[in-house]
């Protein structure tokens, strides 16, 4: 506990050394005593606790039958244990018996608020909310913030995540962050790769290998299929974004000095078409950290998948419970059921056979939070030691296992893609993308 | 081939303006893209003849059944998540369901055998043999069934949204559309979007379309055929696998012994691919897109539905368990002439031994 304590103290004074590099992506924007910015490895900048934990909000998402998630102002997480099914994902009905209820925990258990200290005033985007229970909790953008038990040490987003899975899932918790330090003609979007850098309306941008001001290699049929990224008379630079003359009275976008073009053969549904093109890159604010070495990527009908060192498309394993607090069942921490019943029609030995579990070795390290080797006990599905009698030293990728599946009979297969309930977004398996070339979200 | 030529929807479809019959075969070469697939489902006017026992009971009403609403609470271990485990580690047997198969002994398809047995239909024009037990399985399923069941709009709307179901034809050594002994046909997926008119629904001839050689390289099939009075048939090859997702899943399916029938013009094609679509293939391929909640709104029991699949299947039995693995089918397709960029041969060819494309571009 003291060494986890230490290293944890070291990594906050690591995070503010290097918090001049975090504002040269993002907004350094108000906020209160306390509340921090700190680079992540899978969702770029958080704000963070005193205690450096990722800080969430939960939204309010229209489910199938109803909503669910916390309006603007107003809190819904509260330390009452649910008992029934709220009936928000069709076609099952409410009232049905949640699992474990002699364990289960109140959505305050998973998801602590953040409460305000005495004296502190709203700043900026934060308000200060106040609950049923007389709680005053702060807001971001008027949402209430938590932290989440999943999250073990400073720079985890164990609990959440800003990627776009498609709307079929649960109500998810979402870290929150500053705004990327991008001009208005931008956007930036959470993907596999880290902030992929847009433009305001969803085209990819790109870099040539080599360009920079002064030395424009695209000109003549180049401009065929690459348009520059022109910017209006009283566009102005911003953080690593900047304009560079291209011609007399010509002025292009540029990013840490590197002229910006769009492609003009990019479908609206595969950002990365262009990045095929030899000496032509996307452009990310940020990235995410490689998958461990003994991993692949392989190409399949759709695009290209992460894969195992046989070339096993990896899966993940999704799962929201149909309470009204829509809590997670999805890490080995929480209830197993959901993942047996689709595995292996509640069979742990058949889910074995269907889902495999991908051995780490055991000296293997990742060399980042996002992937990890842990010890996992495959007849119950939850965390185990070293030593213990059946345990299984397997790859997780943020805290929660991998598996490959049993139809993919070669490279390349998808046969897993979508197992389980919602298209495997609501209790199921998805493949791990690298690179989705037919659909939006992934 | 008969029924094809005596189709008053083929010769609609078939229409042709003179400005593209003037153009669309070049060089000995034509392009089709495929705008319109769905399983071949006989249906008279009148569902009662078709199904007297009525259809099929879905998720919905067996989950009423199961667990009445005016009954104790059951536990999500037994209700919700035993129903799920079923559907997605599904085993043959009995459910404790009627299943219901479509009456009256007319169905449309190949006779993929060459055999006339007790369990194969009549055509609507009185060809016997014909092999098509994924009706029998499928034919009272509502959701199955036109106009307006879920898996009819959307299984066919996907084949013309989205860009990973475009699957196209590439015919040559053609010397005519109407009688030619032999012919090549190619079989590709295709990168862009679809050409249409200014509703942007109907999609027309003369468009283009560039060759997916990337994802879609292990989708290249080729073909020998023949052209008779307008209609191309083709020998059986091994497998055709048709991408297609409807709902944002890369699934596909695979057809077994795929061959074509289908008339041909500078505009269209018109006709049906049958052979044995692969069971748990085709049961996934549902499954994965649909989930249960989609199911529900077409009255489809996957638990039901997979268990009759597999009493129905009549193709390709297990090597060892002698259990049928494919079910005989044939799906009603449309294309519409598209120019395709046709690739290098060479690269295509460097393309099949497992290369990786990247490298090879």
């Amino acid at each position: 506990m003291i060494l986890r304590s230490f290293i944890a103290s070291l990594l906050v004074l690591l995070a503010s050394a290097s918090a001049q590099d975090v504002f040269d992506l993002y907004k350094d924007e108000p906020r209160p005593e306390g509340i921090s910015v700190r680079m992540t490895e899978l969702e770029g900048a958080v704000f963070t606790d005193e205690a450096g934990h990722t800080l969430y909000t939960w939204p309010q998402h229209l489910l199938r039958n109803g909503y669910s998630g916390e309006q603007k102002g107003r809190i819904e997480c509260y330390d009452i244990v649910r008992t029934k099914t709220a009936g928000l994902m069709s076609p099952y009905p409410p009232g049905v018996l949640l699992p474990e209820l002699d364990t289960r925990p109140s959505c305050t258990d998973l998801w602590r608020p953040v409460l305000v200290l005495e004296g502190a005033e709203p700043i900026g985007k934060w308000s200060i909310v106040e609950g049923q229970d007389g709680r005053r909790q702060w807001a971001y953008d008027e949402q209430p913030v938590y932290t989440s038990h999943l999250d073990q040490e400073p720079g985890d987003t164990t609990g959440g995540t800003k990627r776009r899975y498609g709307g079929e899932g649960a109500a998810a918790r979402n870290p929150i962050g500053p705004p990327p330090r991008v001009p208005p003609a931008f956007r930036v979007m959470t993907t596999a790769h880290g902030g992929l850098v847009m433009t305001r309306d969803a085209r990819s941008v790109y870099i040539l290998n080599g360009e920079s001001e002064g030395q424009i290699r695209c000109t003549g049929d180049c401009l065929d299929s690459w348009q520059p990224l022109t910017a209006p008379a009283l566009a102005r630079g911003d953080g690593l974004f900047s304009l560079v003359e291209r011609s007399p009275g010509v002025r292009q976008w540029a990013f840490r000095g590197q002229p910006l073009y769009t492609y003009s053969l990019d479908s609206g549904e595969d950002w990365m078409v262009g990045s095929d093109v030899s000496g032509w890159s996307n452009v990310y604010l940020w990235e995410t950290p490689e998958p461990p070495e003994e991993f692949t990527a392989q190409d399949t009908i759709a695009g290209q998948v992460l894969a195992d060192a046989q070339g096993r498309t990896i899966y993940l394993y999704s799962c929201g419970d149909d309470s009204i607090d829509q809590l997670g069942c999805d890490h080995p921490t929480d209830p197993q059921v959901y993942r047996l019943a689709i595995c292996g029609r509640g069979d742990p030995e058949v889910c074995q056979e269907n889902w495999h579990y991908v051995p780490a070795k055991d000296d293997a390290e990742s060399g980042s939070r996002a992937w990890r080797a842990v010890w996992i006990d495959p007849m119950t599905g939850r965390f185990s030691d070293a030593g213990v009698e059946g345990a299984m030293r397997v790859w997780a990728y943020r805290d929660r296992p991998v598996y490959t599946y049993f139809l993919d009979e070669k490279p390349g297969d998808v046969r897993g893609d979508a197992t389980g309930e919602w298209r495997g977004g609501r209790n199921g398996l998805k493949a791990y993308w690298i690179r989705n070339a037919y659909f939006r979200g992934q | 081939m008969r029924r094809l030529i005596l189709s008053t929807a083929t010769a609609g479809l078939l229409t042709a303006p003179a400005s593209a019959e003037q153009t669309a075969l070049r060089n000995g070469e034509i392009g089709y893209v495929l705008t319109s697939l769905y399983w071949s489902i006989y249906q008279s006017d009148d569902n009662s003849r078709d199904c007297p026992n009525g259809f099929n009971s879905g998720p919905r009403q067996q989950y009423e059944a199961l667990f009445p609403s005016d009954g104790p609470a059951p536990s999500i271990v037994d209700a919700r998540l035993d129903l799920e485990g079923q559907t997605w580690n599904p085993e043959p047997g009995d459910d404790g369901f009627p299943f219901y198969e479509p009456q009256g002994g007319i169905a449309r398809g190949f006779d993929l055998d060459g055999q006339a047995t007790e369990e194969d239909y009549r055509s609507p024009e009185g060809e016997p043999g014909i092999d098509n037990q994924l009706f029998r399985t499928v034919g009272c399923i509502i959701g199955f069934r036109g106009p307006d069941g879920v898996e009819f709009i959307f299984e066919n709307k996907a084949i013309k949204d989205e860009r990973y179901n475009r699957l196209m034809l590439h015919l040559e050594d053609v010397d005519s559309l109407e009688n030619d002994p032999e012919v090549t046909v190619t079989v590709y997926r295709g990168l862009d979007r679809l050409l249409t008119d200014a509703s942007g629904e109907r999609v027309v001839p003369g468009g283009s379309q560039r060759v997916d050689l990337r994802w879609g390289k292990s989708l290249i099939r080729e073909l020998d055929g023949k052209i008779e009075d307008g209609v191309l048939t083709t020998e059986p090859i091994e497998d055709l696998i048709i991408p297609w997702m409807n709902l944002s899943v890369p699934s596909f399916q695979q057809i077994k012994e795929m061959r074509l029938e289908l008339a041909l013009n500078e505009t269209g094609a018109k006709g049906m691919i049958g052979g044995y679509a692969d069971v748990e293939t085709w049961y996934r391929q549902l499954m994965r897109n649909d989930s249960t909640h989609h199911l529900s709104n077409g009255d489809i029991s996957a638990i039901s539905l997979y268990k009759q699949l597999r009493r129905t299947a009549d193709g390709h039995p297990h090597p060892e368990t002698g259990a049928m693995t494919s079910i005989s089918t044939a799906l009603d397709a449309e294309f519409v002439q598209v120019f395709i960029n046709a690739p290098d041969e060479t690269k295509v060819s460097s393309r099949t031994n497992g290369e990786s494309p990247s490298e090879s571009e």
